[in-house]
């Protein structure tokens, strides 16, 4: 299996760098529809699905791989290696910043930079670290998607209501970019909210812009500021939102930010 | 548009049977109807204004709207059919459906929402989910049991090639052994010992290769054969010799019929033509003959031992071929523990054939092993 079909990678725009946009928990790249297009005049942009979100190859989905966000930095190593050209500079949303913070400690030197959307080393409240969840948060998720389970099962179709304002998509589109295998997401979810990585952050070396919302129960402003201080070479920039998903919601603040950040570390 | 009736006063939203809110960009609710209400235990002068969207969900149910409904309802701007727990004011939960769709006025971005309660719904995804954990587990039971039969198998089958093995030279010992005393001249009462010490010996490691071809046709890759172009006379009359000196107080005819020429493996048809000389000469009648005939026709290629004596009972024959079977023999002391048919039977099989028996008391019971022609390809 070609590492194209398994992260249904898309290779967009052209430039002397390359732009790797990684989705976070919950969606697919479809997540970049207003952030990515605009970038891929200036820069190359590779846009992929994390194994077991999206269209990936779902057949490739091994738990015991994927047990840990370290599966997924592999494959993105993978990605970079295979579709990169020139620096590769990682846009990772919530849990792929991590992913893209792991790349880059175990292959030092093949990522140029990181913008980190939203990112959280730790979800889990810890001594005096805020990560903005109880454990029994987390077990409630769990459950919120299990229960889900008709809706959001890959064989459910739910009809779709129409939005006459978005007629590029189509029916069979409905609820399916955020949709997929229940076990999986469930795995994943678990993988996601569990982790710790707050041992690796020092380690990271890359520039880093973190994007952080001031209204975002997933990764709250505490979270960012702890980054800040703990990644070497970091930026915190904060952008007005409610929410999780700047680049959806804020999609010119969210460019902006970047920008700034691109133009200062010389790409 | 008006018909009979429709002057009543109705509110719309008020009386509507489900729910129904409207929020600002934030999930922040700016109206709602007194169903809602009603359901969640509050007075809508406590919600209006005061309470987001969010604040009515369960911790776990406001990561999945950040991480799945709030990116849906941007990308796609509507979401349907999304079931959710919503909290009441006495911390009970209500599962709830709900359809949303965002709205734009005036340069700001709203969202409704219209839910319907889903007790049922709720009530059938457990059971769904209840009924997919106890499948999943009755499958991972599954998959560990055939795959502790197929450890049990593999180390069954190791077992009895390495015990066949490991048999194989202390008998070859005993057989140099015989060798060695017989060179030194014996006494005729010693000569007589070591005979029938002799044919033990051969006997032990007859049974050692059905052993072997027992444990390989039966849980292990399948009876190896390897047909060649042979002459099937020329196998059965090089056969029927040896085994006439085997058994020198029967009498073993050879009936030859066709022309010899086919495709077989010549080992292996020695080795069911022993075996069921050795039944013939062990169950048929002792002052008989046994008749052997080769036939090779258009069709294919066919082995048959004939012998006199009882009939073997019709009830019998079902299980004949089946191991560890045997008949009730005249002399059991050439018997083995009653692979020989099987073996016999995964022979012919392995050859593409198979093997038959008929058994009467007028005709005798014959056992043939009949095998087709390999289809010849045109090149």
């Amino acid at each position: 299996m070609t590492t194209k079909v398994r992260n249904n990678v898309r290779v967009l725009g052209s430039g002397p760098i390359t732009l790797f946009f990684a989705h976070g928990f919950g969606c697919d790249q479809n997540m970049w529809r207003l952030l990515a297009p605009a970038y891929g005049e200036r820069y190359r942009t590779v846009l992929f699905d994390l194994v077991g979100s999206g269209s990936s190859d779902l057949k490739a989905f091994d738990p015991v791989k994927y047990g840990s966000l370290q599966g997924y930095a592999d494959d993105l190593l993978e990605i970079i290696q295979e579709f990169g050209e020139g620096p590769a500079i990682v846009v990772g949303h919530s849990v792929s910043a991590m992913i893209g913070m792991l790349a880059d400690v175990t292959a030092p030197g093949t990522i140029a930079a990181h913008v980190m959307v939203g990112p959280s080393p730790c979800y889990i409240n810890e001594g005096d670290y805020v990560g903005g969840f109880s454990r029994e948060d987390i077990e409630s998720l769990l459950d919120a998607l299990e229960s889900n389970y008709l809706g959001w099962s890959s064989t459910m179709a739910p009809a779709i209501m129409g939005a006459p304002e978005r007629p590029e998509l189509g029916q069979e589109l409905s609820n399916s970019f955020c949709r997929t295998d229940p076990e999986i997401a469930k795995h994943f979810a678990r993988v996601t909210f569990l982790s710790d990585h707050r041992e690796q952050l020092p380690l990271l070396a890359s520039p880093t812009l973190i994007l952080q919302c001031d209204e975002d129960m997933i990764a709250p402003i505490a979270v960012g500021e702890y980054m800040h201080r703990v990644l070497p070479r970091s930026t915190l920039k904060i952008i007005e939102n409610v929410g999780h998903c700047p680049h959806l919601s804020q999609p010119s603040a969210s460019a902006s930010a970047m920008d700034d950040f691109l133009v200062n570390q010389g790409f | 548009m008006a018909v009979e009736g429709g002057d009543i006063d109705f509110d719309p939203l008020e009386d509507l049977p489900c729910g129904v809110l409207t929020t600002d960009a934030k999930g922040l609710i700016l109206h709602t109807n007194s169903t809602f209400c009603e359901w969640t235990g509050f007075h809508c002068d406590e919600v209006i204004g005061l309470r987001r969207l969010q604040d009515f969900l369960s911790m776990g149910g406001r990561i999945f709207y950040q991480t799945h409904l709030a990116p849906l309802l941007v990308m796609q701007g509507s979401v349907s059919e999304v079931k959710l727990d919503i909290q009441h004011h006495d911390k009970t939960t209500i599962p709830v459906v709900i359809n949303a769709k965002r709205y734009q006025r005036n340069g700001a971005w709203f969202l409704r929402v219209a839910a319907f309660v889903a007790r049922d719904r709720d009530k059938y995804e457990r059971e769904l989910l209840v009924s997919r954990q106890k499948l999943e587990g009755m499958v991972a039971e599954a998959t560990r049991l055939k795959k502790q039969s197929e450890d049990r198998a593999l180390f069954a089958e190791q077992m009895i090639g390495i015990v066949s093995h490991d048999l194989r030279n202390p008998l070859s010992t005993i057989r140099l052994g015989i060798q060695l005393m017989e060179k030194r001249g014996v006494t005729p009462d010693q000569k007589e010992t070591l005979g029938r010490v002799h044919r033990a010996a051969d006997r032990a490691s007859q049974l050692i290769k059905d052993l072997l071809d027992f444990t390989s046709a039966r849980i292990g890759s399948g009876l190896a054969v390897a047909p060649k172009p042979v002459d099937l006379h020329e196998v059965v009359a090089l056969a029927v010799e040896e085994l006439s000196l085997a058994f020198p107080h029967r009498r073993i005819d050879h009936v030859r019929s066709g022309e010899g020429a086919c495709e077989a493996d010549a080992h292996r048809v020695t080795q069911a033509l022993g075996n069921l000389v050795a039944n013939a000469v062990a169950y048929g009648q002792s002052d008989t003959g046994i008749t052997v005939t080769s036939t090779v026709a258009p069709a294919g290629w066919r082995v048959s031992v004939h012998n006199w004596g009882a009939p073997i009972a019709p009830e019998a024959i079902e299980q004949l071929f089946m191991p560890m079977v045997r008949g009730v023999a005249e002399d059991s002391g050439n018997r083995n523990v009653g692979l020989g048919l099987f073996i016999v039977n995964e022979i012919a099989k392995a050859h593409g054939g198979a093997l038959d028996v008929a058994s009467t008391q007028e005709l005798g019971t014959e056992f043939s092993v009949a095998a087709p022609h390999p289809i010849k390809t045109p090149s």
